[in-house]
């Protein structure tokens, strides 16, 4: 089956029982995806598919045939995206296995709410769990990186 | 999870055949309570037949008596939608409270229907507007779709393509999550209709989603704190059915307060 | 010189681009899977097991039993420091074996481990096990496991009793209450918890034939600890195994020693001659990562007419789990012991303990050990006398207080502590939260049908001294002028390398480009203690202090030496030597590049090292919440810390540590507990049930450091780590409390779920 990893086209050979968060950390061998939990409820494995955070933990690797998965490793070009910027300058982030799943739970959230509230800053969070820093930093991050994305827009 | 056969069907006619061409299959629509499942080990289909790519289950249309929405339509498409947005914000609100950002993602209003989870909101909303669920075969009234705990009238094989609501006076929904895994606690689902009629729908609190009539009959009557005693209420780690029933009493307070106020 | 800036973390940028290396990124060619057979009941006698059908299973190499660890002459589990009695009497021990032998006592005990090619085929293999177990009655908490007839777990532990240990004065303890004017009690139970670091634990070994070896990968707290471990275990030599940690995703206490799945993939690997991985599920991990807390404490207070406290009194219990593994018996003998006055100048004290098995996942350490727990039931204990018997209760602490003129402060019990400033952090707090003001506020929240609660503790922590004698780094330049430091602490999250390189950076001047850190690196001889008991920062980076003197010593008469100038024209400035007349500069990196030589260790690599007590981090926090009577959901409107972490290196690390810790604490105050039902299954057997804090359940939080320096290590500095929790326990639950109170609750166990509110609520 073919899948858009990270902008890159691949070509795979799957079992039907794959999940997508398999094809990525197993036959792609992108390790940034984490798995947390088995009740699809941590969020360690969000990813960006056509754009919309998805746990692909609960992803078949052929629901996502066709389309475009973006991971952490996708996310940096040249340089750091804002919210991972934000992310380190808000010491929003410990151990660091919520971290990818939260940043990229994150960059979808300020798509649709380029200037999240703090009820929808925790709306769309809610599906991240992070045991480390009692998400105060976490929360500063967002907000940090709504406003770098604000001005580099203007 | 267990191996097992993927297929894609491009219509709702081609599902059947699929289906009846296979031992052990089952419908797969955004996956979010049967993957889950399968993963546990507690379903183990042979044969999974993705609904997904059936245009004619997708997208939300408005008529003028009913709006229909298509049964792989996800919860963040209902929620989004400035059509339900208007004409049954309940409904819209209420797909916004399911699980989370993700889940709304993925998760479709048909797959939550067809599993019927008595934690589950959606069949608060589909029995308090009286949605009719179209499948390939017939049309079947939320009155007589949800038979029992996890079950549903569909027959083997059948599949919802689109569920159809009536347009309400007024709606509005009200939640308590459980909260570790997000379902409902309870939930309580309200709408007004022409004539004087009430519906109200609770879930989360017994063996399957239920009408209140003392809720139907105080909304009616102006009073906040209907009775409800049942057979069948849930009492668990989490609650005793106690605290369900007040909650429930708590959350159609807030609901009719939110239809008042509109 | 301006005041040093605080460094970025160095640990970030891998991580938050997704190139973090935690135990289960990796993997090797010809890599085989191992999966866990556990036991489905709580409780039973095993007759026979027959691996029959696994073996024929499609992938499947090699079954590992208990025939084979006994065949390895593998020993059980670590059990721990044993716990000893005042009369010399010893804690009966049980020790955990690797596989069940004999019995099974609790659900998910490991029973056997499938190895195959995949996964999916080891998974799919062990379903195939045929068990044939008696099943027993089972106990699974201390009140059934002491119950008269009870079912015996262990031959040698009659009534299922490990040890009841007993310490400090119980004669003058009696004494004190025969004279005291007021006494009060109150039992509090600190929960069952499951400790569920966001990183699941897997462990992978590749052993190597030609040279006997090992290579592991494992989450851990400290390389030697779990060498340690390992080789108590299998009996393979520490030097045979090359342990291998990059990252470890949160530990909390729960990844301090070695599980049975170590010690199989090892023998897995050398029986089948190919690395084998084990990958735990969340179900898996909650059924076999050690649990925490699970204690009661019954606390009894003795004041005099002014409301001095002249005796304190408790009598415990400890839910050890089925088998004394690591930490447990620590706990709940010990921890719960040695801090038990808290911050007041108490003359008497006793306590005793009783410490229980169970057929339950057994409880080591977390988060606090044991502390959080301690300070939880004492500031309880101290509100509920201070309302007993009509004392206010910030000035009923006050006046008990350790002063500052009474350190350092032998509580006689088991601490000396360092030094504090309780007044003036109790100050500090009150004006940050505007105690003062709060009844107008509660009076308000009223108006709108809402009930208001403020709730103060002030904590006192031990920070460990760790296990080992001295900590050590050793520090090795590169030809650049890098200097990497190794030690043997192993970090999860706390930013160790980030708050080394600031000492570094601060001290000899070396850039934060050039410093780096290396934990766990087992080809270097180091002594040192792991990661636990918050003393990393100090303990370690007392080390790296002392490593950085030697080298500016050492770099004096170096630097004379190329700039050519007498050492008495030198002095080091503003993070390099400068020459007093010519002002020339040379920076210790600059010194490194143009004194290195090929293939010789440069002369400024050297050891550092440092003996570190413990020290006594404490704190004043205060928490303002509003109940809803209709949902009994309770809102934190406002949480103050104010922490007293002697000097704060990094002090945005250290705010970090309070933030996690505190939530750690709402966790266990408000949504979680592990919940077993009569026959030992775990309810709350996933993240479906066991409900962890989310974001916003903590929005408004502000913290303040007020540094009181301790002489117990060349830094001065106390640990941070565990804090947040034995802080947050007994603040929030006093602001609970303090909301419930005019509706005449005065007592609740945590958690505070809002149907437990509710009910209470309708009771009274």
């Amino acid at each position: 089956m073919q899948i858009t990893v990270n902008g890159q086209t691949q070509d795979l050979s799957i079992k039907d029982n794959t999940l997508l968060i398999d094809v990525i950390r197993d036959q792609l061998q992108l390790t940034g995806t984490h798995s947390g939990c088995d009740t699809t409820q941590c969020g360690c494995c969000t990813v960006l598919m056509d754009k919309v955070a998805v746990k692909s933990c609960t992803v078949l690797a052929r629901q996502a045939e066709g389309t475009s998965i973006q991971t952490i490793e996708g996310l940096a070009k040249d340089h750091l995206h804002p919210v991972q910027e934000a992310f380190s300058e808000e010491h929003g982030l410990q151990c660091g296995y919520c971290t990818p799943g939260m940043i990229m739970s994150t960059v979808y959230l300020l798509q649709t709410h380029p200037n999240p509230t703090d009820e929808q800053i925790k709306e769309g969070l809610a599906g991240n769990i992070c045991r480390c820093t009692g998400y105060v930093n976490i929360i500063k991050a967002v907000k940090s990186a709504a406003k770098k994305m604000q001005e580099t827009q203007v | 999870m267990n191996p097992f056969q993927y297929h894609i069907a491009d219509r709702a006619t081609n599902a059947k055949e699929i289906f009846s061409q296979h031992e052990n299959a089952k419908f797969l629509s955004g996956g979010m309570t049967l993957l889950p499942s399968m993963k546990h080990g507690l379903i183990q289909p042979d044969h999974l037949i993705d609904l997904s790519r059936i245009s004619d289950l997708q997208g939300i249309k408005d008529n003028p008596e009913y709006l229909s929405i298509g049964a792989t339509t996800k919860h963040q498409e209902v929620a989004a939608s400035e059509i339900v947005q208007r004409s049954i914000p309940g409904l819209a609100y209420l797909a916004s409270q399911i699980g989370d950002p993700q889940v709304r993602a993925r998760g479709t209003i048909g797959g939550s229907l067809a599993n019927n989870d008595p934690a589950a909101d959606y069949p608060a909303g589909a029995l308090a507007l009286n949605a009719r669920m179209v499948t390939d075969r017939r049309e079947i009234a939320a009155e007589n779709f949800f038979t029992g705990f996890y079950s549903t009238a569909l027959e083997e094989g059948e599949v919802i393509t689109q569920i159809q609501f009536a347009k309400p006076l007024k709606s509005a929904y009200a939640k308590c999550k459980q909260s570790a895994s997000g379902y409902a606690l309870a939930g309580v689902f309200i709408a007004v209709f022409p004539n004087q009629e009430i519906r109200v729908a609770v879930t989360g609190v017994g063996a399957g989603v239920f009408r209140w009539a003392e809720a139907e009959q105080a909304f009616l009557n102006g009073q906040f704190k209907p009775n409800l005693q049942r057979d069948d209420l849930i009492s668990d780690l989490h609650a005793p059915s106690e605290y369900r029933v007040n909650m429930a009493q708590v959350l159609f307070k807030k609901a009719a307060q939110q239809i008042q106020n509109n | 010189m301006n005041a040093p800036q605080e460094l970025l973390r160095k640990e970030d940028l891998r991580l938050i681009t997704g190139h973090g290396k935690f135990t289960a990124d990796w993997s090797y060619d010809g890599m085989c899977f191992g999966y866990v057979i556990r036991s489905p009941y709580a409780h039973g006698l095993i007759k026979s097991i027959n691996y029959q059908e696994v073996l024929s299973a499609p992938g499947v190499i090699r079954v590992i039993t208990a025939e084979d660890v006994a065949a390895a002459g593998m020993k059980s589990l670590p059990t721990g420091a044993t716990m000893q009695n005042l009369d010399g009497q010893n804690q009966i021990l049980a020790p955990m074996p690797v596989l069940a032998v004999g019995y099974v006592r609790f659900v998910g005990q490991p029973i056997a481990m499938v190895i195959a090619d995949t996964y999916e085929n080891a998974k799919h293999a062990a379903e195939l096990v045929q068990m044939d177990i008696d099943v027993l009655d089972a106990v699974t908490d201390y009140d059934s496991a002491r119950a008269a007839g009870a079912p015996q777990l262990h031959a040698q532990a009659s009534g299922n009793l490990s040890i009841h240990y007993i310490r400090g004065d119980q004669a003058a303890t009696e004494k004190a209450f025969e004279n005291a004017t007021f006494v009060s009690s109150m039992g509090v139970k600190s929960q069952r918890l499951i400790g569920s670091p966001m990183e699941l634990r897997a462990v992978l070994a590749k052993y190597d034939t030609s040279t006997d070896s090992y290579i592991m990968h494992s989450p851990n707290q400290g390389m030697l600890g779990m060498l340690g471990a390992l080789e108590h275990v299998t009996g393979i030599p520490k030097a045979q195994i090359d342990l291998q940690t990059q990252d470890v995703g949160g530990s909390f206490g729960v990844r301090s020693g070695a599980f049975s799945e170590s010690a199989l993939v090892m023998l897995g690997s050398k029986l089948i001659g190919k690395p084998v991985k084990w990958t735990g599920t969340r179900s898996e991990i909650f059924l076999s990562d050690w649990h925490g807390r699970g204690l009661e404490l019954n606390g009894f207070i003795a004041l005099d007419s002014n409301g001095k406290i002249l005796g304190l009194r408790f009598e415990n219990k400890a839910d050890l789990g089925a088998y004394t593994c690591y930490f447990g018996s620590f706990i709940g003998a010990r921890n719960l012991s040695i801090t038990m006055n808290g911050v007041y100048d108490i003359p008497a004290l006793s306590m005793s303990s009783e410490l229980y098995f169970t057929n339950t996942v057994p409880v080591s350490a977390y988060r606090g050990a044991g502390r959080p727990d301690i300070a939880y039931a004492i500031e309880r204990l101290i509100d509920h006398a201070a309302y007993d018997h009509g004392f206010d209760p910030i000035e009923l602490r006050r006046k008990n207080f350790i002063q500052p003129n009474q350190f350092p402060y032998d509580n006689k019990i088991g601490s000396v502590y360092d030094c504090g400033e309780f007044d003036l952090l109790l100050n500090r707090a009150l004006e940050m939260s505007d105690y003062n003001n709060f009844e107008k506020r509660r009076q308000e929240s009223l108006k709108n049908n809402k009930l208001r609660g403020i709730g103060l503790a002030y904590f006192l922590e031990a920070s460990g001294a760790g296990t080992a004698p001295k900590d050590q780094v050793i520090g090795q330049f590169t030809q650049e002028g890098v200097l990497r430091i190794f030690a043997v602490t192993g970090a999860s999250g706390q930013g160790h390398a980030t708050s080394f390189s600031q000492i570094v950076h601060e001290k000899i001047g070396l850039a934060n480009d050039h410093i780096e850190f290396v934990a766990g690196q087992s080809d270097k001889m180091m002594i040192g203690s792991g990661t636990g008991g918050s003393r990393t920062l100090y303990g370690t980076g007392s080390a790296v202090m002392n490593l950085c003197e030697q080298i500016l010593e050492k770099s004096k008469p170096l630097t004379a030496q190329v700039l050519n100038a007498p050492e008495s024209q030198l002095e080091f400035t503003n993070g390099v030597w400068q020459h007093r007349e010519t002002n020339q500069t040379l920076s210790i990196s600059q010194l490194i590049q143009k004194t290195f030589v090929q293939g010789q260790p440069h002369l400024l690599n050297l050891t550092g090292e440092a003996s570190s007590g413990a020290t006594y981090p404490n704190g004043c926090h205060i928490a303002e919440v509003e109940i809803d009577p209709d949902t009994g959901v309770t809102e934190i409107i406002q949480y103050t810390a104010v922490d007293d972490v002697g000097v704060a290196i990094s002090p945005t690390l250290v705010q970090g540590q309070i933030h996690g810790g505190v939530v750690q604490g709402i966790g266990q105050a408000f949504y979680e507990q592990a919940i077993y039902d009569a026959s030992g299954q775990l309810l709350t057997g996933s993240f479906m049930d066991y409900a962890m804090p989310k974001v916003g359940c903590l929005m408004n939080i502000q913290t303040e450091k007020i540094q009181v320096p301790t002489k117990n290590n060349i830094l001065g500095s106390k640990g941070v780590g565990e804090s947040g929790c034995s802080g947050s326990l007994p603040t929030l639950s006093n602001a609970v409390i303090n909301a419930l109170r005019p509706r005449g609750i005065t007592e609740m166990d945590m958690p505070f779920t809002p149907a437990k509110i509710w009910q209470a609520l309708q009771e009274h």
